[in-house]
């Protein structure tokens, strides 16, 4: 049973990462209805920004929490803009293009952000300080929790409760969910669905750049291409919870993490890559709108 | 039109004809390995842009053909030519069963569907399954085939096959748009629901053009494996269907002069600018983008004769 608690404490932390990741996923595909291949690489790059702001802060003098906080929202200013400016020159010319075209110019900048990471940052694997926060474990009856892993489940908690009530509290976030609806119809109520566009990007990449830190922190090996598998396994998450729908990218991530964490700690991590994917098809198969999808009435 | 469309036909295989007597050994070997992507993307545009299913899971297909084939030559000792029938029927039969459960799904569901086939598809090559796989590193000294006495070992006569293969695939090609089946499907990618109005079986010519696809890519899998005498998971990963998918794309779907054009762009290109090595992702990664917002019908689109421009806008 001690097995089975550890598994359930890692899974949630890894969920909560690949929630955070999958809202930016899900956010835009709602609205566009894009798959966003160049997400994954966003996050990514935001480790290594987060990374690169935290080791010249350090340089200069001792290390404090104040140091973290900037990493986080200084990471998650640039990755924001970077999103923005991609959306911009790579995603807003192809809106009335064949879906496709924009399909694959979304994995042009993908390997865009990926080879300048490399370029950047050279291609070894970077690795992350051990004591960037302070580094504490709790024994709770033999489950092990680590400082690391309730500070990433208690912000992200925060950050997708807050996104949430902004999505259905607020006016922008009501304009967001009619753009999801119908675009067109949004545009005639007056709503300035490309300025929608952008604010779904911000709040796309902003939250996967926290997701990325939180990789960076938890893993502390980051390497130029991990935005593929990240970016591959929180779109999972955003099917599994149905796509294109808010908190079901939130419930999917934390699936997807147990599951993970689940076939590790009872199977073999060999295979976890092949038995997230065949939990996807599974679930395409049998229930193609996700498990908070609702079933839409569409042309077949 | 339809003469020029002959002349830069000839032009480009008589071309393809004297190549490997003017190249160097790399540089034939880069030509056969551009006429087997070539037969491949001509295959995932059956699926993709005749068919109008976002298959983006096409290397399975071919990997299935080349480990087919390197199998049954190196555990075996089956000759080349023999493994053939082989490389294409397991393909089909691989591809029928991946594609029957869902073939009904929309757009990308499909495709996010077939990168998990093709993810799962490489964890089954790297993990070694069944002890005949050959585990992360794959199989070696794959033999040279031979037939009636002669053996194909230098890489010109490589490359001899691999033309004659990319010729009988034009060759299929080009009857598969002109008949029945080649119809359907377009009208399938059109509107599959004013299709099965008009009494054609969707479902059918769904699985069909996944057939077609797979045995084509099948057969330039086990030229592959001829090609490299050797075959490993990641020449069959997800990033290679990935390829596949953009060479169609960007050159231009159902087109087959666009996608002849994708692989030498996709696939010659990087090969030319390999001095550059590290920075060339990075400027093909923005090619790419900057061909889709120029070209977002691809670079060489494919004209449907004279329709009137609302009906070409749908597309």
């Amino acid at each position: 049973m001690d097995v089975f608690f550890q598994q359930l404490v890692n899974g949630l932390t890894i969920g909560s990462m690949y929630a955070l990741i999958a809202l930016g996923y899900t956010m835009v595909y709602g609205v566009l209805k894009l798959i966003n291949f160049a997400h994954g690489d966003l996050v990514a790059l935001a480790a290594y920004v987060g990374l690169t702001i935290y080791t010249q802060m350090v340089g200069a003098s001792a290390p404090s929490i104040w140091f973290v906080l900037f990493m986080f929202i200084a990471s998650a200013l640039i990755i924001a803009i970077v999103g923005v400016l991609l959306e911009r020159a790579a995603y807003r010319p192809l809106r009335k293009a064949p879906r496709l075209s924009a399909v694959v110019s979304a994995l042009g900048a993908s390997m865009m952000i990926q080879n300048g990471i490399m370029l950047i940052w050279g291609a070894q694997i970077k690795i992350f300080p051990a004591d960037i926060i302070p580094n504490k474990t709790f024994n709770v009856s033999g489950v092990v929790v680590t400082s690391m892993q309730l500070i990433i489940l208690c912000l992200s908690l925060v950050l997708m409760a807050g996104l949430y009530f902004y999505i259905h509290k607020t006016k922008t976030g009501t304009a967001i969910r009619a753009s999801a609806i119908d675009q067109d119809a949004a545009r005639l109520m007056g709503i300035n669905v490309n300025r929608v566009i952008v604010t779904i990007f911000v709040l796309g990449s902003s939250l996967g750049a926290v997701g990325g830190l939180f990789i960076g922190m938890f893993y502390r090996g980051i390497y130029f291409n991990m935005g593929w598998i990240y970016g591959l396994n929180a779109f999972v998450a955003a099917i599994i919870g149905g796509i294109g729908n808010i908190p079901g990218a939130m419930v999917g991530g934390m699936l997807l993490g147990l599951f993970n964490a689940m076939i590790a700690g009872y199977v073999s991590s060999a295979w976890s890559d092949a038995f997230t994917y065949l939990l996807l098809i599974a679930i395409l198969v049998f229930r193609p709108t996700g498990i908070l999808g609702e079933r839409v009435a569409e042309k077949v | 039109m339809k003469n020029r469309a002959l002349i830069l036909y000839t032009l480009f295989i008589i071309f393809l004809c004297v190549f490997p007597f003017m190249a160097d050994s790399k540089w034939s070997a880069v030509g056969t390995t551009f006429l087997i992507y070539a037969v491949v993307a001509l295959s995932q545009d059956i699926v993709l842009g005749r068919a109008g299913m976002f298959d983006m899971g096409h290397a399975i297909f071919f990997g299935v053909g080349a480990y087919s084939t390197a199998i049954l030559n190196t555990a075996y000792g089956i000759p080349i030519f023999w493994t053939i029938p082989v490389a294409i029927i397991l393909p089909i039969i691989v591809g029928l069963a991946i594609a029957t459960p869902i073939v009904h799904l929309r757009g990308d569901y499909l495709l996010v569907t077939m990168i998990g086939f093709n993810i799962v598809f490489e964890q089954v090559l790297a993990n070694n399954v069944f002890g005949l796989t050959g585990g992360p590193n794959g199989i070696f000294g794959i033999s040279f085939p031979s037939l009636f006495g002669w053996r194909f070992d230098s890489q010109n006569e490589i490359y001899l096959l691999a033309f004659v293969l990319f010729l009988l695939t034009l060759l299929v090609i080009r009857n598969l748009e002109t008949s029945r089946a080649g119809r359907a499907l377009h009208y399938i990618k059109a509107d599959s629901l004013a299709a099965e109005c008009v009494g054609i079986n969707d479902r059918f010519y769904r699985l069909y053009a996944f057939g077609i696809g797979a045995g084509i890519a099948g057969v330039a899998g086990s030229l592959f494996a001829v090609q490299y005498s050797a075959v490993s998971p990641e020449a069959f990963n997800f990033l290679q269907s990935v390829l596949f998918f953009s060479i169609v794309i960007v050159g231009g779907p159902s087109s087959i002069p666009g996608i002849l054009l994708g692989t030498f762009v996709m696939f010659v290109l990087p090969e030319i600018f390999r001095e550059l090595a590290t920075a060339r992702y990075f400027v093909f990664g923005i090619a790419m983008i900057l061909a889709m917002v120029l070209r977002p019908r691809g670079i060489w689109p494919y004209n449907f004769g004279k329709m009137p421009k609302f009906v070409k806008e749908e597309h």
